[in-house]
């Protein structure tokens, strides 16, 4: 027995096995999202700017819900707080345009990371999982909305707010397509690099095991809420970072930032990569929001209708993402990863 | 006095109406663990139903009794359809329910339009309750909603429906293994739940504004009430009801009501940390 209860968790064949073809994936795609600028300019390229950033958000839910199991129906809030964080704080105090930039930086990610904080302390340490979870954290963006729309003298309303300037630090402004490109393109391969090295090593397995079996990973000693707690803040900072530097690009915030059709589709562009895969939720936005740009140019109201349909689609047919579903077509027989929890 | 008894019947509306709703919510919650986030588009479907009966020139009465029957046709016909394969996975059922909610919305939104539609309700003008003038819609309102609360306790108490349906939420295992079938009691509940929501709906109609989009405010609190009630019991969704429904109300005085609401949420996570699963689990 005693060779048994050892506290250190040996990264297994399993774990190296996957590190290598979504390492492999993510910077192949990184090295093609950063040549891009030589083929196209001007507003396309600020479209797929800010696809980058909405994958950097989409990233940031699966490193809650693709490791933990746990989904969260409210991450839209946390991308809102740092979207609408970054332009009170810089169109409504005046402050030196040298700083604005860094002030209201810290201002939404702060406020991203201690919202999630306080609500994640009071629930995952109150034995909060699950289904339960996922309504609060449904209720919270639905009321970070009504919020957005109601506290107009802060918040524009429902107009929202315009003449958010362009991201600066240190005198250095990210002016034009090009440079804000760039700067999304960075964040997104530091994030997604950094998290796949992570989640492949030990926090990854002991995330894994959490989601797995709690209660035995908290036997071994662990501390798994504390673990969960950590996980959910640092997605929601990243949601946060997502949505402060969103609001730099596009210069305006508006109550859809902060909604639950966001919280939606940031599931939908998850669960159409593979949850879980980290590099399939960058994927996953890329293909959703191409075809939401098609859907919606037809009709407006066809767009939920369609995201309506696609999770009853994504339930009965593909229960375990679309990833996976194409892999078992590939390679019959083959072991496959859950998806969808 | 002045103060205290509108306050108390403002309360006692809410209250009345979130009985209602969370009760079908709380039964499928505490019955299969399933999460309907298509209920509040039940209330949205209830309202809705007025709308129709009065266009085609029907009195509220005759709304008041078509509407839970189509609740409740539609909600068999989807739990049969679709809600049916997703028991065993509470994340699915988020999903296929969440899904499901969006399509009525926007089926509503391009049947109807976005803007509210006109309804009546059965009588206007007010009366006297010791010296406070109130609508007497809203005391109609109270009295009906509590009327079939009460008539729902007693379907759970005295019937051999309830008595099954009961027995399921103990243990459905044992349940199946002493005769029970299990499908047939899902089935039921989840359209009796959406039967309640419909007539909650035509409750509401006179008084609130009739869009595609308004379920999911009443969503967002019979959630609540199941939070902080627990699920799966009367008792529980009466605790909830009256402290989510009198808190947002007692609030909304001081604060404006989009704070209340917000001050509600904080509330009820609060409770969540120390009571995970509600004051009054089944």
């Amino acid at each position: 027995m005693s060779a048994n209860i050892d506290h250190t968790p040996v990264p297994g064949k399993l774990a190296v096995s996957k590190l290598k073809p979504s390492i492999l994936i993510a910077v192949l795609m990184l090295t093609v999202l950063a040549a891009l600028p030589l083929f196209i300019d001007g507003y396309t390229l600020g479209s797929y700017r800010d696809i980058l950033l909405l994958g950097l958000f989409a990233l940031s839910l699966d490193i809650f819900w693709g490791r933990t199991g746990i989904l969260s129906f409210g991450h839209a809030t946390f991308f809102g707080l740092g979207a609408y964080g970054m332009a009170v704080a810089t169109t409504r105090f005046g402050i030196d345009p040298y700083w604005v930039s860094v002030i209201g930086l810290l201002t939404g990610v702060g406020l991203a990371a201690s919202v999630s904080l306080i609500v994640g302390y009071f629930m995952l340490y109150g034995g909060v999982r699950g289904a339960y979870f996922t309504i609060v954290t449904l209720a919270l963006t639905l009321i970070a909305n009504q919020i957005a729309v109601g506290w107009s003298s802060v918040t524009g309303g429902d107009s929202g707010l315009i003449g958010v300037p362009p991201f600066s630090i240190l005198g250095y402004s990210f002016v034009g397509p090009a440079a804000s490109y760039y700067l999304a393109l960075s964040l997104l391969a530091l994030c997604l690099l950094v998290a796949l090295k992570v989640m492949h090593g030990r926090i990854g397995l002991l995330l894994k095991a959490v989601q797995d079996n709690e209660l035995k990973v908290r036997t071994l000693g662990y501390r798994t809420q504390f673990v969960l707690l950590a996980t959910f803040v640092v997605s929601a900072t990243i949601a946060g970072l997502a949505g402060a530097i969103y609001a730099t690009c596009t210069g305006f915030v508006a109550p859809d930032m902060i909604a639950l059709l966001l919280s939606t589709e940031v599931i939908i562009w998850v669960a159409v990569g593979g949850s879980g895969t980290l590099t399939g939720a960058v994927i996953g936005t890329f293909i959703v929001w191409q075809l939401q740009q098609k859907i919606s140019s037809y009709s407006v109201a066809a767009w939920p209708i369609f995201i309506g349909s696609f999770f009853i689609l994504l339930v009965l047919l593909f229960p375990k993402g679309l990833p996976a579903f194409l892999m078992d077509k590939l390679r019959p027989g083959a072991k496959k990863e859950k998806a969808v929890q | 006095m002045d103060v205290a008894i509108p306050f108390l019947l403002n309360s006692l509306t809410l209250i009345s109406i979130l009985l209602i709703v969370a009760m079908g919510l709380a039964i499928i919650f505490g019955l299969m663990n399933v999460i309907n986030l298509a209920h509040g588009e039940f209330i949205t479907i209830g309202a809705f139903t007025l709308v129709v009966v009065q266009a085609a020139g029907g009195s509220f009465w005759l709304a008041l009794l078509v509407a839970p029957v189509v609740g409740y046709v539609i909600g068999l016909a989807l739990e049969k359809i679709l809600i049916a394969r997703v028991y065993t996975n509470p994340l699915h059922a988020i999903l296929v329910t969440w899904g499901l909610s969006l399509i009525i919305q926007q089926v509503l939104v391009l049947g109807f339009g976005a803007s509210p539609q006109r309804v009546s309700g059965p009588f206007d003008g007010a009366v006297d309750i010791l010296g406070v003038t109130y609508p007497l819609y809203r005391l109609f309102l109270i009295g009906f909603a509590l009327a079939v609360f009460v008539a729902t306790i007693l379907l759970f108490k005295k019937t051999r429906f309830g008595l099954d349906l009961r027995a399921s939420i103990q243990s459905s295992e044992m349940a199946s293994v002493m005769g029970v079938n299990a499908d047939k009691i899902n089935a039921r509940a989840f359209a009796l739940g959406a039967a309640l929501a419909s007539l909650a709906g035509v409750l509401l109609a006179p008084m609130a504004a009739v869009t595609a989009y308004m379920g999911i405010n009443y969503l967002a609190r019979s959630f609540f009430v199941v939070l902080v009630g627990g699920a799966g019991s009367v008792g529980g969704v009466a605790a909830g009801s009256t402290i989510i429904g009198g808190l947002e109300t007692a609030l909304s005085y001081q604060v404006p009501s989009t704070v209340a609401q917000a001050l509600v949420l904080v509330l009820a996570i609060i409770i969540l940390r120390f009571r995970p699963t509600g004051i009054l689990p089944a």
